[in-house]
């Protein structure tokens, strides 16, 4: 797989210069931004990984959330060690998503669609209902240890593009193309003997593990969560960077997060603008150019080759 | 027996606004198979519009305040069809039966008129005089006149709705249309005009609902938003593109709510809810009305 794909290799070194980046770099302003976008990239990613079976999963926020509290609550509350909170994330994250599927991948398309967004809002007020994890104001004070401060944003940065490359590897192996397979047509996988639930269950558990990784590593960078971290504009706002950056190539989310993220610090804190903003480029992508950055990319190239000929 | 009649009477009036909400909804995705996010969009734009021609047709022009209202129904309802109209000449009528790209589309707009409204209205709630004072009692249930006369105002529109659906030349293209597009289009009827005007019935019934919520609660940029969210789960529980089913499902969530707000506390009856709908997932997917795809 590698030695066909020399774009995977230039991916690899710029995974390689972020982590370098959040290493050296003294300004806590850069090396959380270089996180944020990290973060953001893992959550496209995981909404892109389910839009291969031809689902939208609006619960992704939910279970960014869930691995978020998961890790807050085992380090605040219960006093575990870091390393165990860290891996408690997706682990629990994955487990709540398999019964999410196993629950909600009886139905599909539209139905599928507004479950996904009722169950996120389900969890969002179970959190500010129970008292015990801080209701509204969420939960404060997970720090990562002393020994690994300076050098978290570096871990965290580490951590998150290797999920990115394990969600393209899955994406390129015969797991993923049996995803593909259903999307096409979920009768024809089934009609050789394919278990088709079991994969579309597998699919949300990978991607909600993914996420849910991604959450216990914002719960250590921001300090601080609460429950309106996890709205469903979370997935929104995903959904937004896969489609700026294109559905076409696991690239595309990537590069969309960190478009769409940096360009927001600037209109970020009027809130009015911002959502003007975030809402006319999604309208312009969608309706003048569908591809996204990736599919501008490829028609490029296209058209590059088809006049050297 | 008095809280019985009391309750009932709650659910009612919650359920006439859910129930034209729901119809708006349930509507549009019968007719071109998208679910419009922005829906809430058209329900907080009248309300938003009545908020500010009220004062300006008493105060300015000295019309009692009925008269005022009514104007305000009226420029509100019209300037919800003309955007309305707008958004679906510019966006909709190119991602018709796209379920992922209209969605998607329809959360574009929903942040653009979102972000419109607070730039224009800033974030206060703003409220309306009330129109009809006073209380009226019914078999012992303490109703407020206004919030009757919404029960009586939805009950009319939504008589008007299925009487268009089942007994006019448009509904039986609507209802063609619904269900089976291409064989609809194959007897010659034009599916891009009749989308659009499921798509400004739908429009119209959210601004009918925004206008008759605006004088009872107070109104912010995001009031659509939370109707949304319950209107979401009346669709699922009635079966997309059903309207009976919005009907029922409509009443339904309201009787939970009223009932389960009474008994316990309201967000326990959301919950409630929520947790009720992935139950009546696991049974019947397609919901009470919905057809097997």
């Amino acid at each position: 797989m590698w030695n066909r794909l020399p774009g995977v290799w230039i991916c690899v070194a710029f995974a390689i210069a972020s982590v370098l980046f959040a290493l050296l770099a003294t300004n806590a302003y850069y090396t959380s931004l270089v996180v944020w976008v990290l973060t953001n990239a893992v959550l496209a990613s995981a909404l892109r990984f389910v839009l291969q079976i031809g689902e939208l999963n609006i619960a992704t926020a939910a279970f960014f959330g869930i691995g978020a509290y998961t890790t807050a609550i085992t380090a605040v509350l219960l006093g575990w060690p870091f390393w165990l909170t860290l891996l408690l994330a997706p682990l629990v994250a994955g487990a709540l998503s398999a019964l999410f599927g196993w629950v909600t991948l009886r139905t599909k398309g539209p139905y599928f669609l507004l479950v996904s967004f009722a169950v996120t809002e389900v969890v969002r007020l179970v959190y500010t209902q129970t008292n015990a994890i801080g209701g509204n104001s969420g939960l404060v004070g997970m720090f990562p240890p002393m020994a690994i401060e300076a050098y978290y944003p570096a871990l965290a940065v580490a951590l998150l593009a290797a999920t990115l490359f394990a969600l393209y590897g899955v994406e390129r192996s015969d797991l993923g193309r049996l995803f593909k397979a259903i999307e096409n047509n979920d009768a024809i996988p089934r009609s050789v003997g394919l278990n088709v639930v079991f994969l579309k269950v597998l699919c949300v558990v990978i991607a909600g593990s993914a996420v849910g990784l991604a959450g216990g590593l914002h719960a250590y960078a921001n300090n601080v969560i609460a429950p309106s971290d996890f709205t469903f504009f979370v997935a929104i706002l995903a959904l937004a960077y896969v489609k700026i950056g294109g559905e076409g190539h696991a690239l595309g989310p990537v590069l969309g997060a960190a478009l769409l993220t940096l360009v927001g610090q600037w209109v970020a804190g009027i809130s009015a603008w911002e959502n003007i903003f975030y809402g006319a480029v999604i309208v312009v992508t969608l309706l003048v150019f569908p591809g996204g950055l990736v599919g501008l990319a490829a028609r490029a190239r296209g058209l590059v080759t088809r006049s050297a000929r | 027996m008095e809280l019985f009649v009391q309750l009932l009477a709650n659910t009612l009036q919650i359920g006439a606004v859910y129930v034209l909400f729901a119809l708006g909804l349930t509507l549009i995705f019968g007719v071109m198979k998208i679910v419009n996010f922005a829906h809430g969009g058209f329900f907080t734009a009248a309300a938003l519009i009545v908020t500010s021609v009220v004062p300006f047709a008493t105060v300015e022009l000295g019309a009692p305040l009925w008269a005022g209202y009514l104007l305000a129904a009226i420029v509100a309802i019209v300037v919800v069809l003309c955007l309305g109209a707008l958004v679906y000449g510019i966006g909709f009528q190119h991602v018709l039966k796209d379920l992922n790209g209209s969605f998607i589309l329809s959360i574009g707009l929903l942040l653009i008129l979102n972000g419109a409204y607070l730039a224009i209205y800033g974030g206060a709630p703003r409220t309306v005089p009330q129109v009809l004072p006073g209380t009226v009692s019914i078999f012992g249930a303490a109703l407020t006149a206004q919030r009757l006369a919404l029960v009586i105002v939805a009950a009319v529109v939504t008589g008007g709705l299925y009487l268009l659906i089942e007994r006019t030349r448009l509904g039986l293209a609507l209802r063609a249309v619904a269900m089976d597009q291409e064989a609809a289009m194959l007897q010659g009827m034009p599916f891009k005009r009749v989308a659009l005007y499921g798509f400004l019935i739908g429009a119209a019934l959210a601004a009918c609902a925004g206008v008759l919520m605006a004088p009872i609660n107070a109104v912010t940029p995001v009031s659509g938003d939370e109707f949304l969210i319950k209107a979401f789960i009346i669709i699922i529980i009635g079966g997309l593109g059903s309207v009976p089913g919005a009907i029922i499902g409509g009443l339904f969530i309201a009787l939970i709510e009223s009932v389960g707000g009474y008994f316990f506390d309201p967000s326990t009856a959301t919950l409630a809810t929520f947790i009720l709908v992935i139950a009546f997932l696991l049974v019947r997917p397609q919901g009470i009305l919905g057809n097997v795809e």
